[in-house]
């Protein structure tokens, strides 16, 4: 019987090694899988089975379900290692915190899956986290929630929120750097420049253009006519981003499509084919003039702020201003004839 | 009709008309229909001051008047569409003189100022007479003479500054002109009535018919609102059209004043786009009204014919120019012009701005497409000298390798129309016209459609959808103005994606929450968007309650229409009162010996004060008539 045993336990050695070099590690084996690596003398499904249950209690495989059939997963050696110094409670705490890979778990639901008592799985998160094997994080759908994942991954982006979140809050100065970075160079993909030799001889459409001030030694853009197929589309864009340097992490083409919508919703983009390319409506020229202006129309001069909106008859009229507007009746106590605003309108409107 | 429009309409009427009409105008409003005893007692008007009001007022369409064959009473009726028309005459005139010269502004402003006319009156009109030298505005004592202080202010071009060398007989092709644009019409009995009126009078005379009778259910019902709307129709139909176009082109369509931009006025330049080269395609010698043109023109018109105005028409061409604006906003300015051929081709085409009488809920709304225009005919309006090939880059900027053969792409990349100018062929510029036709139909206004009948190119004009952005521009604006970008992105998302929590609303428009909730709290307050509350239990505890945040585009329009109603009775209230405050200033300028001779009569500090009050006066008006705009894209367009 030892002999057998000893066997067995060279056997499954034997097949955890053929397992690691012909397969890679995230590899789901099926009975088959291991069949067809011959290690096993005569195919025998008996003897199979006693291998793959030696290699799962030393925690080199993992037994998993797929499907009704039977499957495993190999572990590394070191993971190994590191379940079989756990204590029972422990390893089986790992377990379920490693079987939800990137999402991590919250603690409440570890309890519900495990059936441990409260005192024993804190024991046991708190003498896991000390070891380093897992980590807690912040999920940003549900903040209040403690959740636990395993130390060496990643968060996923559904509970970090994306690219756009440094720790759980949105950060709005990267978004609006990679935001405008973006609106520049799909502007510059998208207006064509006119080369500089031409540009003397077009000063007549330059100054008959409206699109903004381009002055004789500015660079001339021209938009391309309908059907144009050289607009920039999400990779041209993420790839753009990702060598550009401003990221810290690499975007991925999901952060991109978030940020290019914004932009659209922004009036800055419009996105052709159903998203299939982009286009800015802005010429470089007027991008790079209007990302100049945004800082100081953030202070309190409130006459430079107004000057890049566009007006109606009911921003510019004092009413449409007017915060008792509701309350103004002829004869009553805010009246237009006693308005304090318009004094000051007409007479800023007669000013210049 | 809401208190702020009735409070609006009385006193432009007041403006205009004076205090009689206003009283009368007011009391019919507030209780609708009335008959003449009881206008009489609720107006507390002597018998003649109220047939003497009555009567104008109908001249001027101002009242519908309706006697019934039930009782045999007459019963009169506001007609708040023509009240508000009142404000937009200045505008009206504008867009005539640019399109159809300053002779045929005055024509337009006599009519409108009798309210309807007969042309053998127009005829004997001393300010149409054509040796006579124009006086100021138009002061025959027929009416009060309030009205051109309204008009001038507005066109912001003294009338009195023009010398007039034209032919005797300029009268009769200028009405011509006038009437194939369709900017006037004949005035049927049926439009004394009111249009309520009229329908149940049709539907009266219809069901009483013999073969109607017979019929049953909802047969007779189906046919009883067809023919009724077919005899509404043909009974308020007043185009004067017919027979005038001349291959699809109005009369007098050819401007006569070559630098008429030039004289017009800064003050909103809406249709001042490189107006310097007029078209003229298929005859040049078209310069002059007199007997050049065909026969038929050359006939007087019938001279017992009584014309109005059209404001439905001139609606169109209003609204034209505002889709001209927006494109102004993402095209190049040869696109512009292009653009303005095939809108003025198209209004030739267009009646009225819609259908329905209210502007369809969002989204229930089907498009509309104006009539298609042949791109042949554009390319003959267009003016030849327009630079082309200048202002949209090449397809591919790289190599030559084209999708179509240009010829311009051999050359360094199609940017350079001077030297394309010379070779170009009539196919060549059809292409290039379909170029930038095609350009304005691109995201994020879709100006134009293309659209192919039986192998022909045509163009033509998706009217709803685009009178729609230009109500959520006017909404965009005043939320910009009003809460700042963020808020703007906000709303694009909600009105993008319907109903969305907070989280959701985040994710897509990227925004902190701290900056989210206050834009949104605000945003409420304002009555821009609204929050939704779905209970996920019988309880309805709030912590088991989804909020769902949303915007509904017509509820704010409608309520942004009555704020600008009521916006634009502020401005209007404020000038009386700036008057009164000037009152003995102003009366003294108002002398009979002292007007015209201020600078006689008054000192140095008078005649600024008096520049002062004018200019105040002005930007009130001007304010006005910005408000108006912004009507006429709510509740006309």
């Amino acid at each position: 019987m030892a002999s057998a045993g000893s066997q067995v336990a060279e056997l499954a050695s034997k097949l955890y090694d053929a397992c690691v070099s012909e397969f890679d590690p995230d590899h789901l084996f099926y009975q088959n899988d291991f069949l067809n690596l011959k290690v096993i003398p005569k195919n025998d499904v008996a003897l199979l089975l006693q291998c793959t249950q030696s290699l799962v209690d030393q925690n080199l495989f993992r037994l998993l379900q797929k499907d009704g059939k039977l499957t495993w997963r190999l572990i590394d050696r070191e993971d190994a290692e590191k379940l079989r110094n756990l204590s029972p409670d422990e390893a089986m705490v790992y377990n379920v915190i490693h079987s939800t890979g990137r999402t991590g778990i919250w603690v409440r639901h570890i309890g519900s899956r495990t059936n441990l008592h409260k005192s024993i799985l804190d024991r046991c998160l708190k003498s896991l986290e000390g070891k380093n094997y897992i980590k807690s994080l912040h999920n940003v759908k549900y903040p209040s929630r403690k959740m636990y994942m395993l130390a060496g991954l990643a968060p996923s982006e559904e509970v970090t929120g994306g690219a756009w979140f440094t720790d759980g809050v949105l950060d709005a100065n990267f978004i609006n750097t990679v935001a405008g970075f973006i609106e520049f160079t799909v502007s510059k993909l998208s207006w064509y420049e006119v080369p500089a030799s031409d540009s003397g001889r077009n000063k007549r459409i330059k100054t008959a253009s409206g699109k903004a001030d381009v002055k004789s030694e500015e660079k001339t853009y021209l938009p391309y006519p309908h059907g144009y197929k050289g607009y920039p589309n999400v990779q041209t864009i993420t790839a753009a981003v990702n060598s550009s340097g401003i990221t810290p992490v690499r975007l991925g083409d999901e952060s991109v499509v978030q940020l290019m919508e914004m932009l659209c919703y922004d009036n800055k983009l419009v996105s052709l084919g159903a998203g299939e390319f982009y286009r800015s409506l802005h010429s470089p020229n007027v991008v790079q003039a209007n990302q100049k202006r945004k800082p100081p129309s953030e202070g309190d001069d409130l006459a430079i702020a107004n000057k890049h909106l566009v007006k109606n008859g009911m921003t510019e009229a004092p009413c449409g201003q007017c915060p008792v507007f509701r309350l103004c009746s002829p004869g009553g106590a805010v009246s237009p004839e006693t308005c304090e605003y318009f004094d000051p309108w007409l007479s800023n409107g007669l000013g210049f | 009709m809401t208190q702020c429009s009735s409070e609006l309409c009385m006193l432009l009427i007041e403006d205009n008309f004076g205090e009689l009409f206003a009283r009368i105008f007011t009391v019919l409003q507030r209780y609708e229909r009335l008959t003449l005893p009881r206008l009489k007692f609720y107006s507390r008007l002597t018998d003649r001051q109220l047939h003497h009001g009555i009567s104008a007022m109908i001249q001027h369409h101002l009242v519908y008047h309706f006697t019934s064959l039930d009782d045999g009473n007459t019963y009169y009726e506001a007609n708040p569409q023509a009240a508000y028309s009142l404000v937009r005459s200045g505008k009206i005139l504008q867009h005539v003189e640019s399109r159809l010269g300053e002779y045929a502004a005055q024509v337009l402003e006599a009519i409108m100022f009798l309210g309807h006319t007969s042309i053998t009156h127009l005829e004997t009109l001393p300010q149409l007479q054509p040796s006579q030298p124009l006086t100021n505005g138009v002061d025959h004592d027929e009416e009060q003479p309030e009205t051109n202080g309204d008009h001038e202010e507005k066109a912001g071009e003294p009338n009195g500054n023009h010398v007039v060398s034209q032919k005797p007989a300029r009268l009769h092709p200028t009405l011509k002109s006038l009437a194939s644009h369709g900017y006037i019409h004949r005035v049927r009995e049926a439009h004394f009535q009111s249009p309520n009126d009229n329908w149940l009078d049709a539907h009266r005379i219809i069901s009483s018919r013999p073969d109607v009778k017979q019929m049953k259910g909802k047969q007779q019902q189906a046919e009883i609102e067809e023919k009724a709307k077919s005899m509404v129709k043909e009974r308020t139909e007043g185009d004067l059209s017919r027979g005038l176009m001349f291959n699809g082109l109005p009369q007098g369509v050819k401007r006569k004043f070559g630098s008429a931009s030039g004289s017009n006025n800064a003050q909103n330049g809406t249709n001042g786009v490189n107006r310097d080269h007029a078209e003229d395609e298929e005859d040049d010698e078209g310069n002059d009204w007199s007997e050049d043109e065909d026969g038929i023109d050359s006939s007087p018109m019938d001279s017992n014919l009584i014309v109005r105005v059209n404001y439905e028409k001139l609606d169109v061409a209003l609204r034209n120019a505002q889709f001209l604006e927006l494109a102004r906003q993402c095209a190049p300015p040869a696109s512009l012009e292009i653009y303005d051929c095939l809108l003025r081709r198209i209004e030739y085409q267009t009646p009225r701005c819609r259908e329905t009488y209210e502007i369809p809920r969002e989204g229930e709304e089907g498009e509309q497409y104006s009539a298609p225009i042949q791109l042949s005919a554009i390319v003959n309006d267009v003016d030849p000298q327009l630079d082309l090939a200048g202002c949209i880059g090449p397809m591919n900027p790289t190599s030559a390798s084209n999708r179509r053969k240009r010829p311009l792409e051999d050359e360094t990349n199609g940017v350079n129309g001077d030297d394309y100018e010379d070779e170009s062929t009539e196919q060549n510029r059809a292409y290039q016209i379909d170029q930038h036709l095609s350009y304005l139909s691109q995201a994020p206004f879709n100006l134009t459609t293309k659209h192919n009948i039986g192998g022909l190119d045509t163009w033509r004009i998706a009217f709803r959808g685009l009178a729609r952005k230009l109500r959520h521009l006017e909404l965009e604006r005043m939320i910009e103005s009003r809460y700042g970008d963020v808020a703007l992105r906000v709303i694009r998302v909600l009105h993008a994606k319907g109903r969305l929590d907070e989280k959701r609303l985040q994710e897509i428009s990227l925004l902190p929450f701290k900056d989210l909730r206050q834009t949104l709290a605000s945003m409420q307050t304002g009555g821009f968007v609204d929050l939704q509350e779905v209970p996920r239990d019988a309880q309805r505890q709030p912590s088991k309650t989804i909020y769902l945040w949303y915007y509904d585009p017509d509820r704010v329009c409608s309520s942004i229409l009555e704020d600008t109603y009521k916006a634009m009775s502020r401005c209007l209230q404020r000038i009386k009162f700036e008057r009164e405050r000037e009152r003995d200033f102003l009366e003294k300028t108002e002398r009979t010996d002292v007007k015209g001779h201020e600078e006689e009569f008054l000192s140095e500090a008078e005649l600024e004060h008096l520049r002062n009050w004018k200019a105040k006066e002005a930007l009130l008006l001007a304010e006005v008539s910005r408000l108006d705009d912004m009507v006429a894209v709510f509740r006309d367009y």
